[in-house]
């Protein structure tokens, strides 16, 4: 029997978004394909959060050798790791080019579940401080949404996915419909308490906002705190494509996964004007075959969804598909972050924490925020953790014997980091584009990526590190380290804006509804259509907003208007 | 039994004709001869033994077991053979040798024909100057791209404590780690500590 190829959707990518438009478009009643560029993820084979350390061939220290070979750039994430790697792509199979002086550090998964797996978990809303930013600002453009046109999204995503947290009634950073909190640990609930005496109520600590089940959940277990999220989760305690939303798609029968699907353009029809499906190549056999469908979604990431329009040109759209407007590929935005500080904090030292809790603190951004601060716009939020010292610190002292082996059987000081992500100005002149000389693993041109800081981020960098040890001395810190680190951009993992939504078809690539201007059948609805950056993680917005166009999308199709 | 004839029972495939019991025990002579054999692939015998003793120093046998039982010294072989840097590996090796000098003219001979004593001498030398050059490094930062070249006292403690507490032995006797403790308490007394206590 030959394949199927004609469906009434394709969803490109199975990761974050990818597997909430595959979940949203099966249970709407659509046939949909999902393509995924790499291999079929088992996790019963393929999780590895409980194998131990002393079962690893190098103890943790990861396979140095083949990492500096195949994943130099990879490895430079902390989660692509001795247990972890192979979720990550060969930097040989799948490499990249940058403007000269303008490193760019990109970081890729490329298995059922995407980056969804390694993710961070952290989940926070936007508001309309974010989605009134550029306007206020006169930067770039403006959104074409507000808060309340996204609010019943986050409620419905929220409700699937299920997100610990503490509600606070901020206005910066509206609550989501929490699962019970994880718990502050000694540490935290003091420094909780100091910043609270030292700021009032304009620098608060709170609990990490995390997609991790504090109870069972929609048939997902609790969270059983063995640490290591970003190795799988047998328990589908935290939330992934491959835990939740595609298993949910598999339900409806409506599906079609199909691994080893590279995905090499969009086909386009002149006559009418929309998309006819797309073109793959078989990563195993290197054969060409050709899907169609009525609508295409692209969750293939930022940078990919792309790269991916940008080879799908036709003599209507010499500079890429869906680009009427100049815009693709331009406005790449990501969070600026490596600055911060730790400290040593006294006190509690008979106390513990029991098992490993997969989630730090957060200090939601407090600059900009009520009135006009001078040095910069917009402004960062603050992750980190108390912990106390493990054995590692053994290594740097110079004792030895058994005395000193008993010294190492507990744990050592209390310390605490403070670590920041910054919102980052969206500029067109951060861009990327099809680097012609050079071609990955399967023919396919390669991304150039022009990207770097511009003074606003620097800026924020800077203040990140002072406010940060600012609140550990208020805290009763000692030996306050600040740091402010030269990282490139590409660091946080955040990167969005290169296809942006907006109301006018001559500066945004979708409208509101991450649906192309220019061709009515083709959406984006990963980190591209992203208009500004904010300071919080992203990927709880990107699924939002994946729901909410599916649910467009199926409208509008059942309307004939696609 | 020789040797010799332990070797050919086995490559040839005659053991397995001899009868069960009698196979047991060439199999157990066997798995003996091979333990004292080094299976070390960059450290030669007196190497090995010196990187084991040194080992042995740093994390002893206690009431639990020590960096010898856990193989400390094959682990860092494996770092030496397989993981580290060819710069980093000359270092190491030299780093040894420099061990051993000491010892001859401290004591007037190796150092794994010193006393415990004298031993430990020479581990506190070799701190003291770790903490030398760590106080020197705080004082001249790095320049930007520089990394600072670990000495072989810092690679052999790293290396020493990530083989004794990533083992199965240090991770769940010594440390207490649960692979899925089941639980989060943030903020709760220490029971390992007072048990210890009441010893």
């Amino acid at each position: 029997m030959s394949e199927q190829t004609t469906f009434d959707a394709i969803v490109v990518g199975s990761g974050m978004t990818g597997g909430w438009a595959a979940k949203e478009l099966t249970e709407k009643g659509l046939k949909t394909l999902v393509l995924e560029a790499g291999r079929l993820i088992v996790p019963e084979q393929d999780y590895v959060e409980h194998v131990p350390p002393w079962e690893m061939k190098f103890r943790g220290l990861g396979d140095r050798r083949h990492l500096m070979e195949d994943q130099p750039i990879q490895s430079t994430c902390y989660a692509c790791d001795e247990w972890s790697a192979k979720f990550f792509v060969s930097d040989k199979e799948n490499p990249y080019t940058t403007g000269a002086g303008k490193p760019f550090r990109w970081i890729r998964g490329r298995q059922v579940g995407g980056r969804s797996i390694t993710w961070g978990r952290q989940s926070y809303r936007w508001s309309d401080l974010d989605f009134e930013a550029n306007l206020r600002d006169g930067i770039a453009i403006d959104w074409p949404i507000r808060y309340a046109d996204i609010a019943p999204w986050y409620d419905y995503v929220e409700e699937f996915i299920g997100i610990s947290g503490e509600a606070l009634g901020l206005p910066q950073l509206p609550d989501s419909k929490f699962l019970p909190p994880m718990e502050l640990n000694c540490i935290e609930k003091s420094v909780r308490e100091e910043l609270g005496k030292h700021f009032g109520s304009e620098r608060v600590l709170t609990i990490g906002r995390v997609a991790i089940l504090t109870q069972d959940h929609r048939g997902r277990a609790a969270c059983h705190y063995c640490g290591p999220c970003e190795r799988g989760c047998i328990t589908r305690s935290y939330f992934n494509s491959v835990n939740a939303t595609l298993p949910a798609a598999e339900k409806t029968g409506r599906m079609t996964l199909r691994p080893y699907s590279v995905v090499h353009s969009v086909s386009f029809d002149a006559k009418t004007r929309r998309a006819t499906g797309v073109r793959v190549i078989d990563a195993r056999t290197r054969s060409a075959i050709e899907f169609r469908a009525k609508v295409v979604f692209l969750c293939a990431s930022t940078l990919e969804s792309v790269r991916i329009l940008l080879h799908s040109s036709t003599s209507e759209f010499p500079n890429g598909l869906a680009n009427s407007s100049g815009e693709l590929g331009h406005n790449l935005m990501d969070h600026v972050n490596s600055a911060g500080a730790d400290a040593t904090i006294p006190g509690y030292e008979d106390r513990i924490q029991v098992g490993r809790r997969p989630n730090g603190i957060y200090v939601p951004r407090f600059r900009n925020v009520k009135r006009k601060y001078p040095d910069f716009l917009r402004g960062y939020g603050f992750q980190g953790r108390g912990y106390r010292e493990g054995w590692e610190r053994g290594i740097e002292q110079t004792g030895f014997g058994a005395n000193f082996k008993r010294s190492l059987r507990g744990p050592g000081p209390w310390r605490f980091s403070l670590f920041g992500f910054g919102e980052c100005l969206p500029d067109h002149r951060n861009l990327v584009e099809l680097d012609q000389t050079m071609v990955d693993a399967w023919g396919i041109p390669v991304l150039k990526i022009h990207c770097a800081w511009g003074d606003n981020e620097l800026a924020i960098r800077k203040d990140m590190a002072i406010s940060a040890a600012e609140m550990l001395a208020a805290a009763g810190g000692r030996d306050i380290e600040p740091f402010a680190d030269e990282a490139p951009p590409g660091f946080s993992i955040h990167e969005m804006g290169t296809a942006r939504m907006g109301r006018d078809p001559k500066t945004s690539v979708l409208n509101s509804f991450n649906q192309s201007h220019d061709l009515r059948n083709l959406f984006i609805t990963d980190g591209g259509a992203m208009v500004s950056s904010s300071c919080v993680n992203p990927s709880l917005t990107y699924m939002a907003l994946t729901a909410r166009a599916c649910d467009y999308a199926v409208e509008q199709m059942r309307k004939g208007e696609i | 039994m020789k040797r010799r004839e332990l070797l050919r029972l086995l490559a040839t495939g005659a053991a397995f004709q001899l009868a069960p019991r009698q196979l047991m025990v060439v199999l157990g002579e066997a798995r003996a001869l091979l333990a004292s054999q080094s299976s070390a692939r960059t450290l030669n015998v007196h190497q090995e033994a010196t990187v084991k003793a040194m080992a042995e120093m740093i994390l002893p046998r206690t009431e639990t077991p020590g960096a010898a039982d856990v193989g400390a010294s094959e682990f860092i072989d494996l770092i030496l053979t397989e993981w580290s840097e060819e710069a980093e590996r000359r270092r190491f090796l030299d780093g040894l040798t420099d061990v051993d000098a000491q010892a001859k003219t401290l004591f007037g001979r190796d150092f794994v024909e010193c006393s415990s004593l004298q031993q430990s001498e020479i581990l506190t030398a070799l701190g003291e100057e770790m903490a030398v050059d760590a106080e020197r490094l705080r004082d001249q930062p790095l320049a930007a791209g520089e990394s600072p070249s670990q000495s072989f006292y810092s690679m052999l403690r790293q290396f020493t404590l990530t083989a004794y507490y990533t083992s199965e032995a240090g991770a769940t006797r010594e440390l207490h780690f649960e692979i899925i403790p089941g639980q989060f308490q943030g903020c709760t007394t220490d029971h390992a500590e007072k048990e210890e206590q009441k010893q």
